[in-house]
């Protein structure tokens, strides 16, 4: 009797430890199946997010600012005041009279300029100096004055060629409050407090207004425009229209 | 392989946490003041990707989402239960798909690496590895007992618990 009892038992304790371990065995399938679920959701949540930032920056002008890193290389270590690039010793000024919006002065930013900084200002021979000539559009006035108040923090170049490089469509109204402070912010402007209010100030328009009132005597009808004056010039000259860096870096040498 | 007794997954996973919220914590407090992060190895890419306007999501740094999802990932490591062991995985499976995220910005759209951040993905990377594997080899074991496979690493008792959270 108590042999039978005590089998009793025994099978009692299997079959509980069996049910334990099949309700845990369930458990675990349950867990691993919504782990398996949620790697799934992740991964489609990542590529659901790069796909939308590559496409959402093709078009330019919008907030996701790009070529940050490329810009950056390309003045590291140039002195830059307001909106002059590079030494105050260098004995030649170049001046580019520019518009933010206008396609053909991002063309000269992105695929001429940049092989002239490296071959003549880096080394102290030019200066470059950016002045505002807003001839596309109303919006290219706030554009131009938000580069100013960048210039006097020091990130004037850094605001203009990121700006270039992330410019959209002429007249679209892509110049916001939203895409300047993008561009700000990826300028490197630190006191965007500072910024803002300057390139509010109504001083700040007058200059805007000031630079296209000088290329307007210039005789200056497009953008970009250059003049240049140095120690072999007879003050500002006009150098002609200028398409490669080697033409550039001639002007450079014959003013010097 | 042999599958490693999850009180060493826990305590490994305890310290890379606390390593993570240590670099996150450089990060914010190096973006607060409006500077950046110094890139021990020279460059300026710490500073090119903290200038960056991804560095920021609706105005809060993406370092304060890592500092709380550090936390949250340690807070794991210090319970043997399956909602410690799916918990930890689902954060660190997040943190990980975000740290992808944020290594593609890097380096398709900021064009600029910051060291920091680096650190960060590879911490949260071996976070996610580690969870994965605490969750397919303990899941389902209750805390006290393993699952059968692996009865004999069982150390998720609650002794250990105790001398983990003290």
């Amino acid at each position: 009797m108590s042999n039978k009892k005590e089998r009793e038992k025994r099978r009692e304790e299997r079959l509980a430890e069996e049910q334990k371990v099949s309700s845990s065995d369930n458990r675990r399938q349950r867990l691993l199946q919504m782990a398996a679920g949620a790697v799934f959701l992740v991964v489609v949540a990542v590529v659901v997010l790069v796909v939308a930032n590559s496409s959402s920056s093709d078009s330019g002008g919008d907030s996701n600012i790009e070529e940050v890193g490329a810009v950056d290389s390309l003045f590291n270590g140039i002195p830059q005041e307001g909106l002059m690039l590079g030494k105050a010793s260098a004995p030649v000024e170049l001046i580019e009279f520019g518009d933010l919006q206008c396609p053909v002065c991002k063309e000269y930013s992105e695929e001429i300029l940049p092989e002239v900084i490296e071959n003549k200002v880096k080394s102290g021979e030019a200066k470059i100096d950016f002045r505002n000539f807003t001839i596309i559009s109303e919006e290219s006035v706030p554009a131009g004055a938000a580069a100013i108040a960048a210039g006097k923090q020091g990130r004037g170049w850094y605001f203009i060629e990121l700006f270039y490089r992330n410019q959209g469509e002429e007249r679209s109204g892509y110049v916001t409050d939203e895409f300047l402070t993008s561009i700000a912010k990826g300028a490197g402007v630190k006191d965007m407090a500072k910024w803002n209010k300057e390139r509010k100030d109504p001083k700040t328009t007058k200059e805007v207004e000031a630079t296209y009132a000088e290329a307007q005597k210039f005789g200056f009808n497009g953008t970009p425009s250059f003049a240049i004056q140095g120690p072999s010039t007879n003050g500002v000259e006009l150098p002609g229209t200028l398409q490669t860096p080697g033409e550039f870096e001639e002007a450079i040498e014959e003013a010097s | 392989m042999r599958m490693p007794a999850e009180g060493t997954l826990r305590r490994i996973i305890a310290f890379v946490a606390a390593v993570g919220i240590g670099v996150a914590t450089y990060i914010t407090i190096a973006d607060s003041g409006g500077g950046a992060p110094t890139c021990l190895a020279g460059g300026g890419g710490c500073e090119t990707v903290a200038n960056s306007s991804y560095s920021h999501i609706a105005g809060v740094n993406v370092a304060v989402f890592g500092i709380i999802g550090y936390v949250l990932i340690l807070a794991t490591a210090f319970f043997a239960s399956d909602a410690a062991r799916f918990g930890g995985f689902a954060l660190a499976l997040g943190g990980f798909g975000f740290s992808v995220y944020l290594t593609y910005l890097e380096i398709f759209k900021i064009e600029a690496i910051c060291q920091w951040c680096v650190a960060s993905a590879v911490l949260m990377t071996i976070l996610f590895l580690l969870n994965a594997t605490r969750l397919i080899g303990y899941v389902g074991s209750d805390g006290a007992t393993a699952p059968p496979e692996e009865a004999d690493n069982d150390d998720t008792a609650a002794p250990e618990e105790a001398e983990l959270q003290t």
